[in-house]
């Protein structure tokens, strides 16, 4: 007997030998693997700011509420002091208003086998915390967050949205990702059968990182006012689209970028068609807002001076007789060059422009950033189209030179007009102001043109907010505005041609000391078309609110008189004034 | 048979000599048995507080304290009641838990974690006959046998006979039931009693013979049902079944294996705190041992519980008398076979049949019935210092 029980002892020792000493690390080293979980702490997103810091998109930290419904049954609590299992129709009665769910709904939501189900998401951390305090047996919840944009359609063309999954769906949030993302933590722990964390176990918490503020140069109460603006006027016009940029002359610093039609970035699942900004993706052409890099150019280049008269015909003949015409028809006339700016005339541009070779005003249109994007590398910012010269044809040499034959964004054709009211040097257009504090790389201004010809062009741009020129609306009283109407014809891809007109007012003040430079841009309005009358308006209204907004002082000085026409015309013998010397009265033939 | 003057003596003197005699009775317990029960039962409860814990808080640790109370009461009432009144009220003992084992079988019986083996009483408590069972074997056995063997006789087959109707009896109802485990212990615990008491080998043979046809039988022929059949067979390969029985073994073995020399420490036991055994309190509580205390703790263990079945034995060698010599054998082969199949669960070398770890399961019926049989050798013990 003692025999017997001293042999089963000792195979018992042999085995707990076996199991715990030979075998023991590789078996717990195993087991521990199979235990382990992890759960991923989210890092909280960064938020967006304007340049006084109000929040244009930030993060709120939320719970997805979960079930494991085998153990919501045994929902035990203190009714009229007694200490009673109330069970799951008790639990859907005490949880239906904190998750906001109604009792019939809940119910059955709380009933059955499965361990895993969604309650609800996105219920905030105090409601979570009355959840948790009633001690609902298998409720638990997982941290996550809700991004909130508070001014809503405002900038929602800028800043973008985050799809459903959290992803960055468009805009800012897309741009500023991996800033504004952070980086999600985890807690790696050793789970029990029915999930819960064993105490004693393994445990390790990596602290999420949470991502970057990423201030901006928008001032969200001009975006809110231009968007307004634009809005109204887009509707009002029957317009397809519109774009309003301000920007600030000096730096570069983009001030408003409103794009319309757009979304609501707390609900975008409507059409992605609205998901850009127009301002950076939509490109045309210009227009005559366009000629101011002609008049750029020939007055750099010693062509010109802003009173040198141009004769400026009914019609003119180029590139295979095609014939070209201004916007109205009129007898010969005596303008400036300063006049041919300020009523927008075609031919007289054609007619200074043709003195530079087309390479000389190909390198210009790319001095003032044609052609290339600017360097923000903002989501669908598109580069416009600046063909090479060799791919000119006839008459797009002459087209160019009024804005036509080239396609630019609603930036470039900003950017020209902040290149000349910063004495003539360009300094591409930055929306980033600082990203966790540390300010963002500035861009690298670009020399257009001299200090000397950009005051010319200040003063000739003047002349276009004048009753005499393109756009009286645009005037500001107490102000000196200086800027250049546009209505040009619109490639429509659909058509496959041209199709409507693409009506724009860009200007800058005050013009003897240029701080904001103000674009408008509708494109194919019904109800009026012209840029003056379609765009001038609401460049006035931005322009004075950003004025005010920026609390920039009228200036004084008086705006120079701009000499427009010349009456009477000067004797045909004068030498200094620019005619048309092939085409005129038919007299000399074709060149080619 | 006892006479009923020899019968009623021991409870008609409560008065006069008896509390000197009562406190010198006490005294000559033997107290290794004793505190080694009383060692397991505590061990037993923290083990079981260690698993249970997480769930249920202190409500296990508690009644498994109190099971072990109201069992060292029983203990030292059978000390105190003394032989003459155990050999009055064994037949009476022996016809209660067959009648207890028959009422399992009537619509009185429960099935609890897939065995049908409870009585539920009024009041809430159920009660597992089957232990009790083992103490009125060891009992009856000692009694038929023993007394036949005082008087000077040898034995007999019809002896034998008799003796392996009344194993035979609560085995089969037990079978019925079934549970395999407990079956077995009583089987066992008959077979050595008789084996011990000097029965003719050739009996023995035919006993033993009769048992492997019948283990022959039971794994060749649908006589048992599927589940207890994958039960015999899923501890040899674990991962035959993962899920299933053989889930259970390879979380025991994680379990076990995850202690190593010292183990995780009590209550720092990743698989018993995540709650990947099931019955970790009851039938595996051997694990619990293994992974929080490791090898030495768990070691240490098996070497209480040797101590313990070695007290029994060196109990009936010095008993005077054969009745006295069987009881404690019997209460030896029960404990050795239990903790044998139990603990060889655990260790992954015996099929899996549901059986408590003696003093140390979570298990109201089985504390009462171990701490019963620890009564009953005190009570040999006793006796042979007192002639």
């Amino acid at each position: 007997m003692v025999v017997a029980v001293l042999f089963v002892f000792s195979i018992f020792g042999a085995q707990l030998l076996r199991l715990q000493g030979f075998d023991a690390s590789a078996v717990s080293a195993h087991a521990l693997d199979s235990r382990l979980a992890t759960q991923v702490i989210p890092a909280q997103r960064g938020s967006i700011l304007d340049d006084k810091g109000t929040v244009l998109a930030s993060s709120i930290e939320r719970r997805t509420v979960t079930v494991d419904q085998t153990a919501v049954p045994e929902y035990k609590k203190t009714v009229d002091g007694v200490y009673t299992k109330v069970g799951v129709a008790g639990a859907a009665e005490d949880l239906s208003p904190l998750l906001g769910i109604p009792v019939e709904k809940l119910t059955p939501m709380l009933t059955g086998t499965s361990r895993y189900r969604v309650l609800q998401k996105n219920v905030t951390p105090l409601n979570w915390r009355k959840v948790s305090q009633l001690g609902v047996p298998g409720i638990y919840s997982e941290p996550t967050s809700e991004r909130n944009y508070p001014t809503s359609t405002s900038a929602a063309s800028l800043v973008g949205f985050l799809q459903a999954d959290g992803s960055a769906g468009a805009g800012l949030e897309v741009l500023m990702d991996q800033e504004l993302r952070g980086k999600p933590g985890k807690t790696v722990y050793e789970q029990a059968l029915d999930g819960r964390i064993i105490p004693s176990g393994y445990q390790q918490t990596t602290p999420a990182v949470p991502g970057k503020d990423v201030r901006l140069t928008i001032d969200s109460d001009l975006q809110w006012f231009a968007q307004n603006a634009l809005a109204q006027k887009v509707i009002e016009t029957n317009a397809l689209s519109g774009t309003v940029v301000v920007q600030s002359v000096r730096t570069g610093q983009l001030l408003a970028v409103a794009s319309y039609p757009t979304f609501d970035p707390n609900a975008p699942g409507q059409s992605s068609d609205n998901w850009t900004n127009k301002a950076f993706s939509d490109v045309y052409e210009p227009g005559s807002t366009g000629k101011v890099m002609t008049a750029a150019a020939a007055l750099q280049e010693g062509v010109v001076t802003p009173s040198t008269v141009v004769e400026v015909p009914n019609r003119l003949r180029r590139a295979d007789h095609r014939e070209f015409k201004d916007s109205h028809d009129h007898p010969t006339e005596y303008l400036t060059f300063a006049g041919v700016l300020a009523v927008s005339s075609n031919l007289g541009t054609m007619l200074v422009g043709e003195k530079m070779s087309p390479t000389t005003l190909h390198d210009y249109f790319a001095k003032f950033g044609l052609g290339e994007t600017s360097g923000m590398a903002f989501p669908g910012e598109s580069r416009g189209i600046l063909e090479p010269v060799k791919q000119w044809d006839g008459s797009q040499r002459y087209t160019v030179m009024y804005g036509q034959g080239l396609s630019v964004n609603a930036l470039q054709a900003t950017a020209v007009y902040q290149t000349i009211a910063n004495g003539g040097v360009r300094i591409p257009p930055r929306i980033i102001a600082s990203v966790g504090g540390v300010p963002a790389p500035a861009a690298q201004p670009v020399r257009v043109v001299s200090s000397e010809v950009a005051k010319e062009l200040r003063d000739m741009l003047e002349g276009v907010v004048t009753s005499e020129g393109t756009a009286p609306e645009a005037k500001i009283d107490g102000y000196r505005v200086a800027g250049k109407t546009g209505t040009a014809d619109r490639y429509d891809p659909k058509v496959g041609g041209y199709s409507g007109k693409t009506a724009s007012f860009i200007g800058f003040a005050p013009a003897d000391d240029p701080q904001i430079v103000v674009s408008v841009t509708l494109q194919r309005p019904v109800k009026g078309y012209f840029g003056g009358v379609v765009a001038g308006p609401v460049f006035r209204d931005v322009m004075t609110y950003a004025l005010q907004e920026f609390k920039i002082p009228p200036t004084s000085s008086k705006a120079p008189k701009v000499r427009i026409k010349v009456d009477p015309p000067p004797p045909a013998s004068d030498p200094s004034v620019i005619r048309d010397g092939r085409s005129g009265g038919g007299s000399a033939g074709p060149r080619r | 048979m006892p006479s009923g003057a020899e019968l009623h003596r021991p409870l008609l003197t409560p008065r006069g000599p008896a509390p000197r005699r009562r406190t010198a009775r006490w005294a000559r317990s033997d107290w290794g048995l004793v505190v080694a029960a009383g060692g397991l039962s505590l061990m037993g409860a923290l083990l079981v507080w260690s698993a249970t814990h997480h769930a249920a808080g202190t409500a296990y640790l508690f009644r498994h304290l109190l099971m072990a109370g109201v069992g060292m009461g029983l203990a030292a009432t059978v000390t105190r009641l003394g032989y003459q009144w155990l050999r009055a009220a064994a037949p009476l003992l022996y016809g209660l838990s067959v009648l207890g084992l028959v009422l399992v079988l009537t619509p009185l019986g429960s099935t609890v974690n897939g065995s049908h083996s409870w009585v539920l009483l009024p009041g809430g408590f159920s009660v597992q006959p089957s232990e009790l069972a083992k103490v009125a074997l060891a009992l009856g056995l000692a009694i038929l046998l023993g007394e036949r063997l005082d008087r000077g006789a040898s034995l007999g087959g019809r002896e034998v006979l008799l003796a392996g109707v009344l194993v035979a009896v609560p085995v089969g109802l037990v079978m019925l039931q079934p549970d395999l485990g407990s079956a077995l212990v009583l089987g066992a615990l008959g077979f050595g009693v008789i084996a011990l008491a000097g029965a003719p080998r050739r009996w023995l043979a035919a006993a033993l013979g009769l048992v492997v046809a019948g283990v022959a039988l039971a794994l060749t022929t649908p006589l048992l049902s599927p589940y207890q059949r994958d039960r015999l067979t899923a501890f040899a390969d674990p991962s035959a079944d993962p899920q299933g029985i053989g889930y259970q073994t390879r979380q025991v073995r994680i379990a076990i294996g995850s202690g190593g020399w010292q183990g995780q420490g009590l209550f720092e036991g990743r698989q018993t705190q995540g709650g990947f055994i099931p019955f970790q309190q009851t039938d595996f509580v051997f694990s619990v041992a293994g992974e929080e205390l490791g090898f030495l703790g768990a070691a240490g263990l098996v070497l209480l519980l040797a101590f313990l079945v070695l007290r029994a034995v060196v109990v009936a060698a010095r008993a005077r008398e054969a009745f006295g010599r069987l009881l404690a054998l019997g209460v030896a082969v029960w404990l050795v076979f239990q903790v044998f199949e139990n603990v060889g669960m655990n260790l992954g070398i015996m099929p899996v049949t549901g059986l408590p770890l003696p003093f140390l399961s979570y298990g109201g019926s089985s504390m009462l019935a171990c701490w019963l049989a620890v009564g009953l050798v005190n009570n040999v013990h006793v006796a042979s210092q007192e002639r």
